[in-house]
């Protein structure tokens, strides 16, 4: 009886741990959360309030009125950049994924050691140069840098988790397109990456993210309001009259909600799936 | 049959890099040039204006960077910002990784709460940072003051270099440490729990086990995710420049002399100063962590 009754008691210690741990990590969020359904008035008043006295939605409203904010350009702007990005890391995670996985070839481990020391490097070491060049080229104030920028931050990772994707694929799948008289790229896009999409899924997330989270690159390239990113169109409003907390808040909410879902779902995608459908009988 | 399978393997050589080509290409021109390249800057005398031609200056900016006393001083912040961040954030994604290692009711619900930190835009946390540190109406300060009478006066937070430095590892860490944890989390999960089970018959305490079990398990990844971290940390940028200007990390250091001075020739020597270090440090830890990523 003693001893149910201390493990009962331990079970508790352990739940209250965990839900001690969750509103400490959670707390910030709640902030972003009950600051953007607060009145602007209470925003700034003091003592502050955690849960609002008076609710209000005016500020997810005003935020996509491209009258008075300039969200939804800055929307279009990360969107256009971090799809661009995605779908090219994907596509050439594909073509460099399948040749370090299924191919032997001379200078292999070689060109795998190389794309991870770039995936250790880059970043801020490279911005003096890529400034240069890219301003030469005449890309500076434009989206196409920051997406050329991304594409080379991204690429080591997409084709390390695409080749470690490709790797639990049997080889009869493709000797089998192979008697099949698929071509080499028929093996590739045909039994491939139709096995591979929850893998490849989440390599779009992974860079998708990456690139809708930039700000190093997008503050280097982009001067222009109209070209902004949601990073740093938002960081710019800081000590302007529109840097209103609830708008802020609202516009930061609505920024992670694409990448906290996609991310949420990719993660579901990888404990199910992978090519168990593959290889029956 | 053997010139046959000698052919296939020709022919898998050029298709490889054929697949490869692009990416190769990519990587020449968009990190081997420009390292080429920034070298070259490192040694010029870069004037604001582009038309106006670079001048070639020797090691001039290189001396005017050793000669700066800021460098000294951002080499320092660095350092001890890279250990503090890189020890606490692996050690608390750990801890959390060993905690959470068990079944019970909301785990998966828990887990996802982890992880948001990591996924969500820094932009978006420091608004929130920004806010919740405010000085005049930030509820860290009413909290301090008001609610727990710890202190009578708090700093203002954004504005002093130290509290400023205090405020950017807090964040960093809890920034981060999410990558820890979820390195880690896999690992435990593959711990045969007989061991455990056998380390309890023995009566062994919770760091024992921790010290028996545990600890062997994870040791290559705790290897990998303290090298990146620590790499990843010593050139950070992003977190520290958005939430304070008072914290002079070599990252930030940087960035001002290359977009803020305009002075691209010491910018240039920075990066490869900068440079020198990751380098030495990648290729000293290379083979350890090539050989996990590799199993």
């Amino acid at each position: 009886m003693k001893k149910i009754k201390r493990k009962t008691l331990k079970e508790i210690f352990f739940y209250v741990r965990v839900v001690l741990l969750v509103v400490i990590l959670l707390f910030p969020f709640l902030i972003m959360l009950s600051v953007s359904i607060k009145s602007t008035a209470e925003t700034i008043a003091y003592p502050p309030t955690v849960i609002p006295k008076t609710w209000t939605f005016q500020h997810f409203i005003d935020i996509f009125d491209p009258g008075i904010f300039p969200y939804l350009k800055y929307f279009g702007n990360s969107l256009y950049i971090a799809l661009t990005v995605s779908v090219l890391a994907v596509f050439l995670g594909i073509l460099g994924g399948y040749a370090l996985s299924k191919l032997k070839f001379k200078g292999k481990k070689g060109i795998s050691e190389m794309f991870f020391l770039v995936y250790m490097f880059s970043g801020i070491l490279l911005i003096v140069p890529l400034f240069r060049m890219l301003s030469a080229i005449g890309l500076k104030n434009s989206r196409e840098a920051v997406i050329v920028c991304m594409i080379i931050q991204t690429l080591p990772t997409a084709i390390y988790m695409t080749r470690s994707y490709f790797d639990t694929i049997p080889k009869e799948l493709e000797e089998a397109g192979r008697v099949d008289g698929l071509s080499k790229m028929g093996i590739i896009f045909r039994i491939i990456v139709p096995l591979s999409i929850s893998g490849l899924i989440s390599v779009f997330v992974y860079a998708f993210m990456i690139a809708w989270n930039d700000v190093l690159f997008a503050s280097i390239f982009i001067d222009s309001p109209d070209m902004m990113t949601i990073p740093i169109g938002l960081n710019s409003l800081f000590n302007t009259p529109d840097y209103v907390w609830g708008r802020m808040m609202a516009a930061s909410l609505v920024t992670s909600l694409p990448v906290v879902i996609m991310y949420g779902f990719s993660q579901r995608l990888i404990k199910g799936g992978r090519t168990d459908g593959g290889v029956k009988g | 049959m053997k010139s046959k399978k000698k052919k296939l393997g020709g022919n898998d050589t050029r298709f490889a890099y054929a697949l490869l080509a692009p990416s190769l290409i990519l990587l020449v021109l968009l990190i081997g040039y420009p390292m080429i390249y920034n070298i070259v800057i490192s040694f010029q005398d870069v004037p604001i204006n582009p038309r106006m031609a670079s001048e070639f200056v020797g090691l001039d900016n290189f001396k005017a960077v050793f000669q700066d006393k800021s460098f000294y001083q951002s080499v320092f912040v660095t350092l001890i910002f890279t250990v503090l961040v890189t020890a606490v954030s692996t050690a608390f994604g750990l801890a959390i990784a060993v905690f959470m290692n068990r079944e019970f009711v909301g785990k998966k619900l828990v887990n996802s709460i982890i992880i948001l930190s990591y996924v969500v835009p820094a932009v978006c946390l420091i608004f929130a940072w920004r806010y919740m540190f405010n000085n005049i109406y930030g509820i860290i300060n009413y909290i301090i003051v008001d609610v727990l009478k710890l202190a009578d006066e708090v700093p203002l937070w954004f504005d002093q270099p130290a509290s400023a430095f205090i405020l950017v590892t807090i964040f960093a860490i809890w920034k981060f440490y999410p990558y820890a944890y979820m390195s880690f989390v896999a690992i435990l999960q593959s711990v045969d729990k007989s061991l455990y089970e056998a380390a309890d018959m023995d009566g062994a305490t919770s760091w024992q086990k921790f010290l028996a079990v545990t600890y062997p398990a994870i040791k290559p990844t705790l290897v990998t995710v303290v090298s990146l971290r620590t790499i990843w940390v010593f050139y950070i940028y992003t977190e520290v420049y958005l939430l304070t200007k008072q914290v002079n990390v070599l990252g930030v250091y940087l960035y001002d002399m290359a977009f803020a001075t305009h002075d691209f020739g010491k910018a240039a020597a920075i990066s490869i100063v900068l440079f020198v270090v990751i380098f030495s440090l990648v290729m000293l830890i290379r083979k350890k962590v090539l050989r996990v990523e590799e199993d």
